[in-house]
């Protein structure tokens, strides 16, 4: 049986419903949540009002199957006013599995500041209004020694102060540098006085047929921690990509000027496993362990005073704050993403601002006057710090607008041109070409991970394109893709669970389905996240390129406005196939 | 001689959690950990550093010591515990009496979680944190 929490925090009521033919219908994940946000989020609902929901959701395979380990999220994004999704790993998955909840659901406002705490069927409003202007760091520190009575394994999200601030681009962090990172949910919570959510409990679902089961786990198992399909994952990260992209020129580079980054070799993938690397960690029941954990020795007192700073990098925080503000030393960049995860911002979201801002600078959009006192150089690590710490501090509009994303920036000071935005949305970190640039813009969430137009573009390097052929790869990803954030399964694992194997996992845990019916649902959940975009104001036909992306050279050349157009139409003919679909669906 | 399981390379462990995982499969058949005889700790504020419990495989075991029904008692192996599930009162004596704080309570059956040195999680184990050991 599937349960949704429901908890109105204006009121403190708390509600509880089953939800198993959702699940049976859209399989649980992004799948389920989509279709509960079109009953509540329309147009005229103001992201940051009471009504406004936040949804949590997990799928049929989490805590079944390892690296079943991420928690979907849905809101409406305050940073684009479309439908926010987002993805985060640590131990949230299986705290939810464990206290019986498979779909949270917020509303409402709390007078004042308080932490939402579950615990098998205790579920509470405890104030918290001490916590409140603390970092996402100590928070997190804070309440895992508050409650560490508990019995079961503790997920604690939180936001940061940037959250509190209602900053369209603060994320919520997750246990161990885990992030609902893009889109603003951070702003949400920190809407409804909501800094932390608590989340354990002692629930084991029973196994019925384990011998097939475990024959089953044990193949997918050894796949994972031995396979060449999560090695690179298992070995440098995603950080493993700096230099291979750049040498490809499709490292974005101050500000997406160039994709080659002659500073690559310094924050490359093995010049931080080599230097800076403490450990790897895991989110619970992945045995890959991805996340990479940098630390930082730093002299704070002579002659031998040390403190060390343990922060997570990944390809896109390396990206962000350090290729594309010509950071170029691994420590500096660390240094950057630190200040970002106690503030609690998107990290890629933030350090697109910083770009665009030191070209602004750069071009006479803005002044001394504004800054009060910093001049903005690419690769001027110290003056990002203080403009961080500015930001942070609220000094003056220009620092409060800032922490408001780059599209708002631009429209205000000026700098359209080279605000590196796709439907509101800052970039993440691929230049390679035509089909990266059009996933940002096309996909539902407007993130790389929609429809990895990055790696379809590396696939047709040196050869002639064939659009057609392309962007059909992109949709057929996107709509597989909709399929594994409905179970809800973590991205690296992708290349393990192919379709086989995740109808035999999801037969296993009792779903009557097959590769056709999965297919069809995966179509009809792509379906409605359109219709539903398309209800909030999203319209390919308003989508545009950054202006300085067609002066500047990708992985596979320049390309016009054109070119992106020539795209998009027939992506949306696709994803109309599946609009079509969902309304006799439903 | 028997083998019993040990913690063999503790700053090894990456917190998947796949021991417990496979400990509450095994011997349970059931998902999730709360039902593993082991436990790997993440300690408020320590970011990455687990600590990793298991059953000390005593041969003069304080939890079976302070039982006063002779519910657990030691192992015919002659290490470790073994549990009579009926002579049970639940009083927890056990559980407080391990110093090592390894010996688990299971919170709906509302009895101890015996190991049973079996080595199921140190196969899960994706970085050997885990081994089985002679015992001595």
């Amino acid at each position: 049986m599937y349960r949704m929490l429901s908890v109105d925090l204006t009121s403190g009521k708390v509600e509880e419903k089953e939800v198993s033919e959702l699940f049976r219908t859209f399989i649980g994940g992004t799948g389920v949540l989509t279709y509960l946000a079109m009953q509540e989020i329309t147009k005229d609902l103001d992201p940051f009002s009471e009504k406004s929901p936040i949804y949590f959701a997990i799928g049929p395979l989490n805590g079944y199957f390892p690296s079943m380990s991420k928690t979907v999220a849905m809101f409406r994004s305050p940073l684009t006013g479309d439908l926010g999704e987002s993805h985060a790993g640590g131990r949230l998955s299986l705290a939810m599995l464990s206290a019986n909840v498979h779909v949270l659901r917020i509303t409402g406002r709390a007078e004042k500041p308080v932490y939402l705490s579950i615990d098998d069927d205790s579920v509470k409003l405890v104030p918290c209004s001490s916590l409140w202007g603390r970092s996402a760091l100590a928070t997190e520190r804070i309440l895992r020694e508050k409650e560490d009575h508990r019995k079961g394994k503790k997920s604690i999200v939180r936001i940061g102060p940037a959250g509190e601030r209602l900053s369209p681009i603060a994320a919520v962090t997750v246990d161990s540098s885990r992030h609902f990172g893009r889109l603003g949910l951070g702003a949400i919570m920190g809407s409804k006085n909501l800094k932390a959510i608590v989340v354990s409990g002692s629930n084991c679902p029973e196994l019925k047929d384990k011998r097939s089961y475990q024959s089953l786990y044990d193949r997918i198992f050894q796949e994972l921690i031995g396979s060449e399909n999560t090695y690179k994952y298992r070995d440098l990260g995603t950080a493993a990509n700096v230099v291979p992209l750049s040498k490809i020129m499709g490292l974005p580079t101050r500000n997406f000027s160039q994709g080659f980054f002659e500073g690559a070799q310094g924050i490359s993938g093995e010049y931080f496993a080599d230097h800076v690397l403490a450990q790897q960690i895991s989110c619970a029941h992945c045995p890959i362990g991805c996340i990479h954990m940098g630390v930082l020795r730093e002299l704070f007192a002579d002659p031998h005073m040390y403190k060390a700073l343990k922060t997570s990098y990944d390809h896109e925080l390396i990206y962000s704050l350090g290729s594309n503000v010509s950071v170029s030393k691994a420590e500096n960049v660390l240094k950057l993403i630190h200040f970002v995860e106690r503030q609690g911002w998107d990290a890629i979201s933030i350090g697109v601002v910083l770009a665009w801002a030191t070209e602004a600078f750069q071009r006479g959009f803005i002044t001394l006057k504004e800054t009060e006192g910093p001049a903005l150089n690419f690769g001027d690590v110290e003056t990002y710090l203080k403009v961080l710490e500015n930001i942070a501090l609220g000094k003056n509009e220009f620092y409060r607008d800032l922490e408001k994303g780059t599209y708002h920036c631009a429209k205000k000071y000026g700098g359209e041109d080279f605000a590196i935005c796709f439907n509101k949305n800052e970039a993440p970190g691929y230049m390679t070409g035509p089909d990266a640039f059009v996933g940002y813009a096309v996909g539902v969430r407007h993130s790389h991970l929609d429809c990895a137009g990055y790696s379809v573009d590396q696939k047709y390097l040196g050869r002639s394109e064939d659009i057609e052929k392309e962007v059909r790869a992109m949709y057929e990803e996107a709509v597989w893709r909709v399929l594994t954030n409905s179970l809800v399964m973590c991205l690296f694992a992708r290349g393990v669970y192919t379709p086989q194997k995740v109808v035999e996992c999801l037969n296993a845990v009792g779903f009557d389905i097959d590769e056709s019916k999965m297919n069809q649902i995966a179509h009809t959940v792509h379906g409605m996240k359109y219709s539903l975009k398309e209800s909030l104001g999203f319209a390919f036909a308003d989508l545009t390129l950054p202006k300085k992306l067609t002066s500047v050279y990708t992985s596979r050349g320049k390309m016009s406005e054109a070119d992106f157009k020539k795209r998009i139409e027939p992506y949306q003919r696709l994803v109309e196939e599946d609009k079509s679909l969902a309304s006799r669906a439903l | 001689m028997a083998k019993k399981l040990v913690v063999k390379d503790r700053e090894r462990c990456i917190g998947c959690y796949s021991c417990m995982f496979a400990c509450t499969r095994t011997w349970y058949e059931a998902v999730g950990i709360e039902k593993s005889a082991m436990r790997v700790k993440n300690y408020p504020g320590v970011e990455g550093a687990f600590s990793v419990r298991v059953c000390q495989a005593c041969r003069d075991p304080e939890c079976a010591a302070a039982c006063p029904t002779g519910a657990l008692r030691v192992s015919k192996r002659g290490f470790g515990v073994e549990l009579v599930k009926e002579l049970c009162t639940h009083c927890r004596e056990c559980i407080k009496a391990c110093a090592a704080n390894a010996l688990q309570w299971d919170e709906q059956e509302k009895l101890p979680i015996v190991c049973h040195h079996c080595g199921v999680c140190v196969r899960y184990c994706p970085t050997k944190v885990l081994a089985m050991e002679e015992v001595r």
